[in-house]
């Protein structure tokens, strides 16, 4: 009898234990890169964005790393598609290509960040000043924007990618207002081979942003 | 004088037959069942998948031997891992491949009624249990995680059986079927409905 009292004991103590530790089926386990990322895109609702025809977009792309507000600028070959791929995405969407000093309707600023230092917490912040893009490069500093705050970062190390698109036709208060915006978290978004995906996926959530 | 003798036997029989009665099993038990379960309403909508990751355990006293009064835990872990869509948010549109999980821990205080004797082949019984629930929300947005635990009344009405391994054995077969219910919101989810199927084993200890 108490043989198998102790026994039942036993096989109980393993069942709980086993299930305790095993009962959970882990989201992060086996989740792919491309499952892993998410694609923000805000835009200002009371944008008309038929009113644009012309865009331009920088001619490298900023770097925010923790070292600092001071952004460096990059061209690498990441670099370079992505600017490729902004641009053949726009023009796409029915707006012209010109050259920053030829008056252009939406200027695009890209942008790179290397969240690492900011172990849990997310700060946007940190990011929504206007410090991290040459506020001259546009003849302005750039203007305010909006995403979503409450997000928890499960991963200690974030590399995130910015798209803003900004009104160069109408400052308000002698600053650009954002129009448009694309954030792009999760693993692999500095991966060269995931730019054309991600950069379609933006712009196929954004149906409003069309000139046509 | 054999007339006597005879009706003493008879007595002592009775007795004897009643005490025997009484102690079928000894009043302590514990309880362990694998559970699965099924969400409903906006739980299901939430988290549709049927969840195969649960268990169920606990104490019971038998007061006699109809009533038992008792003490439970268990878990159940709800996934649901959706294909990439856009979702709109209160300030933009998010593209993601949403996990959607739900872990409940519940904590009950039972009541249970016994339709049988104990020494039955089948004992039928209703229990009702009443406590509250840890529910876990974790809702993942890629790799990104949306949070919230919280306790909750929990109630949890059951039908089940016990069939002995022997008339008088101290080990049985359960299986049951429960339905619970807890007045959670949180999101999507407007209140928490389930129905469980549980099988397992209950013993009596000595």
């Amino acid at each position: 009898m108490k043989k198998t009292l102790f026994l039942f004991s036993a096989a109980a103590a393993v069942v709980a234990m086993v299930s305790f530790s095993s009962c959970r089926k882990d989201p992060l386990k086996d989740m792919t890169n491309e499952e892993s990322r998410i694609y923000i895109t805000n835009h200002d609702s009371t944008a008309n964005f038929k009113a644009y025809s012309t865009f331009s977009i920088v001619d490298s792309v900023a770097v925010l790393t923790l070292a600092g507000d001071s952004a460096k600028k990059a061209l690498t070959d990441y670099d370079k598609k992505l600017i490729a791929s902004v641009t053949a995405a726009m023009q796409q969407k029915g707006y012209t290509l010109v050259s920053k000093n030829a008056k252009p309707d939406l200027g695009i600023n890209l942008t790179r960040i290397d969240n690492s230092y900011s172990a849990i917490s997310w700060n946007p912040g940190w990011w929504g000043g206007w410090g991290y893009w040459d506020p001259g490069y546009w003849g302005y500093p750039g203007g305010g924007w909006y995403w979503p705050s409450y997000y928890t970062v499960y991963r200690v190390n974030e590399k995130q990618v910015a798209i803003d698109a900004f009104d160069l036709k109408n400052p308000k208060n002698s600053k650009f207002v954002a129009v448009w915006n694309s954030l792009w978290r999760g693993s692999g978004v500095w991966n060269i081979d995931n730019i054309d995906s991600m950069v379609q996926a933006s712009f196929a959530q954004s149906p409003y942003l069309t000139n046509k | 004088m054999k007339k006597i003798i005879n009706w003493i036997l008879v007595f002592a029989g009775c007795f004897t037959a009643q005490a025997v009665s009484a102690q079928v099993r000894p009043p302590l038990s514990v309880d362990v069942n694998y559970s699965i379960a099924q969400p409903l309403g906006s739980l299901k909508d939430y988290s549709d998948k049927t969840s195969f990751r649960g268990w169920s355990a606990g104490l019971q006293y038998m007061l006699n031997n109809q009533w038992s009064v008792g003490l439970r835990s268990g878990y159940q872990d709800f996934y649901e891992k959706l294909p990439r869509a856009v979702y709109p948010d209160k300030q933009g549109d998010v593209s993601a491949v949403q996990t959607r999980t739900l872990q409940v821990i519940p904590i009950q205080a039972t009541v249970s009624y016994a339709f049988t004797k104990p020494e039955s082949a089948v004992i039928p019984y209703a229990t009702v249990g009443v406590g509250a629930a840890s529910m876990n929300y974790e809702k993942y947005w890629g790799e990104f995680v949306e949070k919230n635990n919280s306790w909750q009344f929990l109630v949890s009405p059951e039908i089940g059986i016990n069939v002995p391994f022997g008339k008088a054995s101290p080990l049985m077969f359960n299986a049951n079927v429960r339905y619970n219910y807890a007045p959670y919101k949180y999101n999507d989810i407007t209140n928490f409905n389930s129905v469980q199927g549980n099988i397992g084993l209950k013993f009596h200890l000595n």
